[in-house]
């Protein structure tokens, strides 16, 4: 199937995971498409996030990576057969692309006119999401089977922001959901689903959110695969009430979701690292 | 009239009169009857100014805090993601916000409406005065501060004397020429409840029954209150605070007479908002429908819902609390003041009505055991704990407005706004407290 990647960096490990991935299991991507390294919006949005010092640092891991990627370690373990290819790692959109033979176009914004004329160009039957702008309608129609995403909860009980956080806190079972995109958040057909439900104890959010970004980019072949074969259909989600949506956890619930994590609830897709 | 800039000129809109609730208290009262004629909002610069002539050493501070509050306006944070993170610890900014509150009270017990960068502290105010009491006494329970206590007795029998002979409490600042007032009386009356409560002293008792009988006899036959004693005259679904009042009251009271006035009103009310989560029948006239008012409304009828069981009132609560927290999730912000369904409104923040959202949002959140209520609260305190003043005369007070000339009390740091953040920050930490409890208890 002709597929194209949305990324948010061309260093973003997950879209370059991604678009290795989908390589290696049969898929033709056709292209990536990506907003800048360091774009000057994400990095006013990370100072008033995170405060000037860690910032700088984010912008100096950023733009080092480019000069020192060879010593560079990768920040999700559980990506790493996905960037192991040939014996190398994978460090970026360039090196995935120039491995599996397709280009890279960098964009300020994934909804102006040029990436839209690019998109239309490469005529990707689908396209794959795994980070940048909000989509606007023109997008999300380009591809004739729509835009696919790894949401890292259970729908339609978890939409939004923080999902594994809200998963624990509202005692959902943790999961991941490959669904076609909409204009709502979170709101469209689910194609795939994988709870994680064995329980395991100590690891942290951020390893869990580790392992569920690879989990997603397993599902989001098997879901291309099984729309090319007809065996997946889109199923629209049960509750649609586009009102109802979780947002960005306060540092106190995420406190909260990891003791929770830490005093009973764990996770294994038989990538647990223990 | 050099520190009325343009920006400041702009936005500079007088409020309502005293007889209206926490918002109208301004330096020129007048009974709900109208029997004074408003200054005009010319009158009222050049009233306010000369004010900064007779007392120049005003100046400096009015001009640090409005050039401040221009700096940080522009570089502060956008991102509402910052807010997600605590920088001021509640434990430290609670203290601060009751302290503004006790050294803003008089020797005699009363608690003036609002300190202003251009007039000063202001006489007392019967109404804030009134329903502070609960919110010192709760601090004082919470943090073992007897000195609270002391200040809410003391607040109680400043009230006592105030009281009419028909049960009602008088609208306006101390020693204006006020007529009763509905909407002070039934704010005073959780004040005096809450006061009777922790001292079983008789006269609280007979003062706050005196005010409920009142309150309950004045009330219209559609469970509304208007006519003299209402602000303009006519009636508003703000005064679902009322309500509540009077429900609490019939929980001490056990007279069946107030606790159908409340039941009344809560039903008036709660047929005025809309599906869309709207409000109607607010109805201040000639005003903005600000933040604080909205809140009210929703506050008066989660907690009157709440004390008569009526699970109607409770979900049409929810319904606009939800359409707000949407739109400070996804906005980063609450606007100054709403109109047309919350479609549009004035772009500055009403920090009151900021903290009376916080307070339903966690109300909300125990009640229902929805998380993203907390959430939602959490971000907004972390907000406005950045925005208390950490040195000088107002250290841990709350401003009217954000930034300090918005529409709604400018240049003013208001006891009102104090009342209802110390709430909030009481209720945050009683709700962390909770929920570590249940995720260790799990």
């Amino acid at each position: 199937m002709r597929v194209v990647v949305l990324c948010s960096s061309p260093y973003s490990e997950t879209g370059c995971a991604m678009a290795a991935h989908l390589s290696q299991s049969g898929h033709a991507v056709v292209g990536a498409l990506t907003l800048p390294t360091l774009d000057r919006g994400t990095l006013l949005r990370k100072v008033a996030q995170w405060g000037p010092r860690e910032s700088a640092r984010y912008a100096w891991t950023k733009l080092a990576a480019r000069e020192t990627s060879q010593q560079r370690t990768i920040r999700n373990p559980y990506l790493e057969k996905f960037l192991s290819h040939e014996g190398k790692t994978l460090r970026n959109l360039q090196d995935a692309g120039a491995a599996h033979n397709f280009p890279v176009f960098v964009c300020r914004d994934q909804n102006s006119p040029a990436a839209i004329a690019q998109l239309r160009q490469w005529a990707p039957e689908a396209a794959v999401f795994t980070g940048g702008n909000i989509l606007r309608q023109p997008l999300l129609a380009i591809a004739p089977l729509g835009v696919l995403n790894a949401h890292l909860a259970l729908l339609p009980q978890i939409r939004g922001m923080s999902s594994p956080e809200w998963s624990l806190l509202c005692d959902v079972p943790l999961g991941v959901t490959i669904h076609l995109m909409d204009s709502g958040i979170d709101t469209g057909p689910i194609l795939l689903q994988q709870k994680f439900e064995l329980v395991a104890q100590r690891d942290s959010l951020p390893d869990l959110r580790n392992c569920m970004i690879a989990t997603g980019i397993e599902l989001i072949a098997k879901a291309l695969a099984g729309l090319a074969d007809g065996s997946i259909r889109p199923r629209p989600q049960s509750d649609v009430d586009r009102d109802q949506q979780y947002f960005v956890a306060h540092d106190f619930l995420k406190a909260q979701a990891r003791a929770r994590l830490k005093t009973g609830t764990v996770f294994s897709a038989g990538k647990h690292r223990e | 009239m050099l520190l009325l800039s343009s920006t400041v000129m702009e936005c500079w809109v007088p409020t309502p009169d005293s007889a209206a609730p926490t918002a109208g208290v301004t330096a020129d009262p007048i009974s709900s009857s109208g029997q004074r004629a408003p200054l005009s909002r010319r009158q009222k610069i050049v009233s306010e100014a000369m004010a900064l002539v007779r007392r120049p050493e005003r100046t400096l501070p009015l001009l640090v805090t409005v050039v401040g509050e221009r700096v940080r306006s522009s570089v502060e944070h956008k991102n509402l993601y910052s807010y997600a993170t605590t920088y001021v610890p509640t434990e430290r900014a609670l203290p601060r916000v009751i302290n503004w509150i006790m050294r803003a009270q008089k020797s005699d017990g009363g608690i003036p409406a609002y300190y202003s960068l251009l007039t000063g502290y202001s006489n007392s105010y019967p109404e804030v005065t009134g329903y502070i009491i609960p919110t010192l006494y709760d601090f004082s329970r919470f943090t073992g501060n007897p000195e609270a206590k002391y200040f809410a007795e003391r607040a109680t029998r400043w009230l006592l004397p105030l009281q009419l002979p028909n049960g009602a409490f008088p609208g306006g600042l101390e020693h204006d020429d006020a007529q009763p007032s509905i909407f002070n009386t039934g704010q005073i009356l959780q004040g005096l409840v809450r006061a009777y409560r922790e001292t079983d002293d008789a006269d609280t008792l007979l003062a706050a029954n005196s005010a409920g009988n009142w309150l309950a006899e004045i009330q219209q036959s559609d469970g509304s209150w208007s006519g003299p004693g209402a602000y303009q005259g006519v009636a508003h679904t703000y005064y679902s605070m009322v309500a509540w009042s009077l429900a609490m009251l019939a929980e001490v009271s056990k007279t069946g007479a107030h606790a159908r006035a409340a039941e009344n009103n809560l039903d008036w009310v709660v047929a005025h908002m809309q599906p869309n989560g709207w409000i109607n029948g607010i109805n201040l006239q000639g005003y903005p429908t600000f933040l604080h008012f909205i809140a009210y409304v929703i506050q008066g009828v989660l907690e009157c819902g709440v004390l008569r069981g009526n699970r109607d009132a409770i979900n049409a609560a929810a319904r606009t609390a939800w359409k707000l927290l949407r739109k400070f999730e996804l906005g980063k912000h609450l606007l100054g003041a709403y109109s047309d369904s919350f479609e549009n409104g004035l772009n500055f923040s009403c920090l009151t009505g900021n903290a009376q959202m916080s307070c339903v949002w966690l109300r909300l959140g125990e009640i229902t055991g929805d998380l993203r209520y907390l959430n939602a609260a959490l971000k907004m305190n972390e907000m406005l704990k950045e925005l208390l003043p950490v040195h000088g005369r107002n250290a841990g007070g709350v401003a009217g407005s954000h930034p300090i000339w918005g529409a709604y009390q400018p240049m003013r740091y208001i006891s009102w706004g104090c009342k209802f953040f110390a709430d909030a920050l009481m209720l945050e930490l009683r709700a962390k407290r909770s929920l570590e409890a249940s995720t260790c208890a799990s």
